[in-house]
């Protein structure tokens, strides 16, 4: 089943899609995809992005005893011979579920590029505009229950483009927080709220004679499932009411803490895609005072996130990934900063049915090059959607009824799937 | 040239020109109000044997509604409706398109129209000022093959250049800009052919190189601190022949730029051309008179000259590079001071010149077509901007002529509009209650309008405009609420002292999460009711600012305005340093405001506006891609944001400052003309006898008049009928 039916052929697409099947002008690519025959166990996805480009070597890629080491040392975690930064002493406990890239091998030292191109896996190419990954994700695979399938919290998602207004996320801006849309407007109670609703459909029904409009089923689906959602238990997905305190304080009581446990509850809850944005990592001054900030703040939300899913066993179909644009220069600058570097950095993933415990690839010892298996953005993308079964090269229409892969040409890394 | 009445009288006439473009438009009187466009369509109907009985004009009322909504973009006030209808029925409609045309919302809202045609977008570099430039250019009636002259050929610094802001949207790259200008100003779909020859239209991969080669050598400079971005003139063209990977890079040539269309070179002059050019022969020698007037020292209306001296003001400034600032860039960039900084375009100047050239078709049928698609809800070829030799305007004739007199009148877009508004096409109903086979075949022959939502800006402001929400209407201090949010503070520090922070954005007040939104890299702000709230672009300001700039010769063209991440990193390192003994809580305070509500007009919103903001979800597209049209498709998402939404809720709402008010309390209490006062705000027309009651009905129910009221207001802008067009 095709979920996102905002992906319409209009009459234009109807024409261009017929016309280039009849002529054959078009040719698909014939060959099997590379990762048929790896498994594809994700069902949901958690995306972390810290955008500004958050600097590798002091958090996945500690270089010991490098002149680009910083102020951080590296520590062990739960599986022997990994080492991560100290910011991440909780985390370091649950590596054995968790898998990083350090050989990320970007093109782009511009925060706009780069970051259209690791969340889209396309360059810019305008006047184009490719969708972000969730919404490809959220194209392929069905809905699950009342909620919408994708979710984006703190921050903007990438633009659905080509694949419809359906695909695009649902925004909430401070999670755990009360949405307002999704209840009557403050001073409106549920009685006199049903009451509207009521009176409503009935000068709605009036009107459908009055209009040649053949919007008006639509509009009143869209209403009834505005209705639905606003009625729905699944509600509470959104809020963290229900928390227990010494939950909470496990994750941290600020707006990461809080979103994680909301992404949690959401993926739970049948949410297919979650974004979880977070910002303030463009350090291009006082690095390690802004990194042991960060390290504060995610390491116990990320590694109870990591545990408690790991625990109920949704880690196995939730595929967790955080990313950035791109790294940071390995060489430290006057401001005891370090600028953007997107010529190797690292990843974080975990479940999803990726390999546990596991690092992929190395930079060189003072982290300037990719040392072995460099990995294109595309190629990460590929591997994602291999995970959750969804066909990199399967190919759409773009408002010109170009054909576009789903992912640019990425090929999927067999090395990271157990 | 016999001139009776001197130079004087024709300073006089110029400027008058420019108040009632009609007067020298060179339209004839029946050209101009509608009624020759309507012959020609009749008998192009007749000539293609359409013989169905047209549908009726619609009423006094739902043409006020339909022409308000078009003109102006929002639905008319109760006062607008009475003036209306005190007027002579004859004369209702003439009068009312006059005002409109001079309403001032006329520019906010035909703005939108080209901003979203030409994907002008305030959140690229340069485009506010674009915008702007394009604001006021049509303000100032400047004509459309003006406008897209200076788009297409400008170079200079964002901002600073107003006009460059096109060609920066595209990056200044050539492949984009070919296809781009082909497709927006020809509609000429070629950009298929920048990696093949085109699948089903004649365009070949050649023909794109050749059109792509006039943008070959213009390119966009980025210099950071002072941030400055810039295109200018290159030696060396970008655009070589054969493409890449089809030969060697030492085969591989500089492309010889070659138009598109033939239909130039035709040698006579069609009537409409020579029309054109008396009318600007008689403009340019009322502006050299006016130029005269002014060097000897009498006054003279600055508007008639503001538009052409502008250009050339700019020109001159451009050259006058602050030597230090230019020896800086030249040295990071090495770039030659020695030249002119930024270079002239020669090959876009030509270019600008063969698209605009009144015999090129394609320009002006293309725009005709757009305008009168988005008037009469369907195009005279469609889709509108695919006007290839196989998709063939329905209406050829009428499509010449609504082209001729739009090329014979200046390329004014007001007299254009004022003609099809004020035709029969426009004026008529939809065909209601008539299969659907006949439906499409009475729309297809313009003897039917097709049903028609508001574009999402114009839904914004209706509900502003039908709420009384452009003024406050409530009194000061009447809706004193308390608000709790959360805040960081120092721990150990009370929280009252501590200053408020915006958790997301790190910034203790809204102003400066608006910048960062502006700049395009912020996040969003909290959640709450800002996906309604917009941020205000000042046209004037912005311009203001280019010209302050142009004549200050300062670099600078904007603030380094930093990312949201990295005012956050600063902010974490501003944490980080005050060592690690500096920590921050997050505590919840309470806040008293008075939440009186007020809105402004979402055509003066920075656009596009947010992602998730109100008139995206509504349709506004982000305009960054080639082709892409408003979606008006219902979802989820609008409905939750007209039912729940704050702007839908305050607009309900009846505020003690609006005339509602004291026909639901006290003496003046009339529930019948309440309710016929509501209809009128809210879906321009009579309330009929049953639904009088029905209202009365609604509004006794509740708990107080004044709720009832909101109640009932909520349905009807809730109501198909208030978003679908009569």
């Amino acid at each position: 089943m095709m979920s996102c039916e905002g992906y319409r052929l209009s009459r234009r697409g109807f024409l261009g899609a017929s016309a280039a099947t009849m002529m054959g002008m078009h040719v698909r690519e014939l060959l099997a995809y590379a990762g048929k025959d790896l498994p594809a166990k994700a069902e949901h996805v958690i995306f972390f992005w810290n955008g500004g480009g958050m600097t590798h070597l002091d958090t996945w890629d500690p270089k010991p005893g490098r002149p680009t080491q910083g102020e951080f040392e590296p520590i062990k975690t739960s599986v022997p011979g990994i080492e991560i930064s100290e910011i991440f002493p909780q985390l370091a406990k649950e590596m054995h579920h968790c898998t990083l890239v350090r050989s990320i091998a970007g093109t782009n030292g511009d925060h706009g590029r780069a970051t259209y191109e690791v969340q889209t896996s396309y360059g810019e190419a305008r006047p184009i505009t490719h969708p972000g990954f969730g919404s490809v994700v959220v194209h392929e695979k069905s809905v699950i229950g009342d909620l919408p399938a994708y979710v984006s919290i703190s921050g903007r998602a990438p633009r659905a483009a080509y694949l419809g207004q359906k695909c695009e996320a649902y925004f909430v801006g401070s999670p755990g927080d009360k949405d307002p849309y999704l209840a009557f407007p403050e001073g409106i109670n549920q009685v006199r709220g049903d009451k509207r609703l009521d009176v409503l459909a009935k000068f709605n029904n009036r009107f459908a004679n009055k209009t040649t409009s053949k919007e008006l089923d639509s509009t009143k689906t869209s209403v009834e499932d505005a209705v639905r959602l606003m009625q729905s238990p699944a509600l509470k997905a959104f809020e963290l009411e229900n928390v227990r305190d010494d939950v909470l304080d496990r994750y941290g009581d600020n707006a990461f803490g809080r979103g994680c446990l909301v992404a949690k509850q959401l993926v739970e809850t049948g949410v297919r895609f979650v974004m979880m944005h977070r910002g303030g990592f463009d350090t291009h001054s006082n690095n390690f005072d802004a990194m042991r900030n960060h390290g504060e703040i995610m390491d116990p939300a990320l590694a109870s996130l990591i545990h408690d899913l790991a625990e109920s066993g949704m880690l196995e179909k939730t595929l967790v990934v955080m990313l950035s644009e791109f790294g940071r220069t390995p060489k430290i600058n006057k401001d005891v900063g370090r600028d953007h570097y997107p010529v190797v950095f690292s990843g974080f993933m975990a479940g999803g049915g990726l390999k546990k415990g596991f690092v992929l690839g190395s930079s060189d010892e003072d982290g300037f090059q990719p040392k072995d298996r460099p990995v294109k953005i595309a190629d990460l993308h590929a591997t994602f959607s291999q995970a959750l079964g969804i066909d990199p090269n399967k190919e759409v229409m773009t408002q010109l009824q170009r054909p576009m892969k789903l992912v640019d040409n990425g090929k999927p890394v067999p090395e990271l799937f157990a | 040239m016999v001139r009776p009445f001197g130079r004087r009288w024709l300073v006089g006439v110029a400027a008058l020109w420019l108040s009632v473009s009609l007067t020298l438009s060179g339209l004839a009187a029946d050209v101009a109000d509608g009624k020759a466009l309507s012959k020609v369509l009749n008998a192009e109907n007749a000539a293609l044997g359409v013989k169905l009985k047209p549908v009726d004009q619609v009423d006094d009322l739902a043409y006020l509604r339909r022409v308000s909504v078009d003109l102006i973009g929002r639905i008319p006030t109760g006062e607008e409706i009475e003036e209306y209808l005190a007027w002579p029925a004859k004369e209702r409609r003439d009068r009312v398109v006059n005002k409109l045309l001079d309403d001032p919302r006329f520019v906010d809202r035909w703005t939108t129209f080209f901003a979203d045609m030409m994907r002008l977008r305030a959140n690229t570099s340069g485009g506010a000022a674009a915008l702007a430039y394009l604001h006021r250019s049509l303000k100032d009636e400047v004509g459309y093959d003006e406008i897209v002259r200076r788009f297409i050929s400008a170079n200079g610094k964002a901002g600073a250049t107003p006009e460059v802001g096109f060609v920066l949207g595209d990056d200044a790259d050539p492949m984009a800009l070919a296809g781009v200008t082909a497709q927006t100003f020809m509609g000429l779909r070629i950009a298929c052919a920048q990696c093949h020859d085109h699948p089903f239209d004649k365009w070949t991969r050649e023909d794109f190189y050749g059109f792509a080669a006039y943008f070959g050598k213009v390119r966009r400079y980025e210099i950071e601190k002072p941030r400055v971005i810039f295109t200018r003139e290159v030696e060396e063209t970008a655009i070589l022949w054969p493409p890449e990977g089809k030969a060697e890079m030492k085969d591989r040539k500089p492309m010889t730029p070659k138009f598109l269309v033939a239909m130039l070179e035709a040698k006579e002059t069609p009537e409409y051309v020579a029309r054109l050019t008396a009318l600007r022969t008689a403009q340019e020698e009322a502006r050299k008179a006016a130029i005269a007037k002014k060097a000897e020292g009498a006054a003279i209306d600055d508007l008639l000259l503001d538009a052409a001296d502008k250009a050339v003001e700019r020109a001159k400034n451009k050259k006058q590079v602050d030597a230090v600032t230019a020896e800086a860039t030249a040295d990071r960039r090495k770039i030659d001071t020695k030249a002119d900084l930024y270079n002239q375009s020669v090959l876009r100047n030509e270019l600008a010149a063969l698209i605009t050239n009144p015999k090129n078709r394609y320009f002006s049928m293309c725009v005709t077509n757009r305008l009168w698609a988005q008037l009469v809800g369907r195009g005279i070829v469609e889709p509108v901007d695919d006007l290839s030799d196989d998709n063939k305007a329905s209406h050829p004739k009428t499509l010449d002529f609504l082209a001729d007199e739009f090329v014979a009148g200046g390329y004014q877009i007001k007299p254009l509009v004022r003609m099809i508004v004020q035709s029969e096409a426009y004026q008529r109903g939809q065909a209601i209650g008539v299969e659907p086979t006949k439906q499409q075949e009475l729309e297809a022959a313009f003897l039917a309008v097709p049903a028609r939502r508001m574009l999402s800006e114009v839904l914004y402001d209706s509900i502003v405009v039908a709420g009384h929400l452009f003024d406050y209407k409530h009194p000061q201090g009447a809706n004193t609420k308390t608000l709790r949010e959360r805040i960081r503070v120092p721990a150990g520090a009370a929280a009252e002292t501590g200053k408020p922070q915006n958790l997301l954005s790190g910034k203790a007040d809204g102003g400066a999460m608006n910048q960062m939104a502006m700049a395009g890299g912020g996040m969003p702000g909290k959640k709450g009711y800002s996906l309604e709230k917009g941020i205000e672009l000042n046209f004037d300001d912005v311009l203001k600012q280019a010209d302050k700039e142009a004549k200050e010769e300062v670099m600078i063209e904007q603030m380094a305005v930093k990312s949201a991440e990295e005012v956050e990193a600063e902010r974490m390192q501003m944490e980080g340093r005050a060592g690690r003994r500096m920590r921050y809580v997050e505590k919840i305070v309470e806040r008293t405001i008075d939440d009186n509500p007020l809105f402004g007009s979402s055509f003066r919103m920075a656009s596009p506006a947010d992602p998730e903001h109100f008139v995206r979800v509504f349709g506004q597209t982000d305009r960054a891609t080639l082709g892409e049209e408003r979606d008006h498709n219902p979802s989820m998402r609008q409905a939750l944001m007209m039912l729940n939404g704050k702007l839908t809720h305050e607009a309900s709402r009846v505020g003690p400052m609006e005339p509602m008010h004291k026909l639901l309390t006290g003496e003046g209490k009339d529930l019948n003309a309440a309710v016929k006062l509501a209809y009128r705000e809210i879906l321009t027309r009579e309330a009929s006898a049953e639904e009088v009651d029905v209202g009365k009905a609604i509004i006794k129910e509740a708990a107080t008049e004044i709720e009832g009221m909101a109640d009932l207001r909520w349905v009807l802008l809730n109501s198909n009928e208030f978003r679908y067009l009569p």
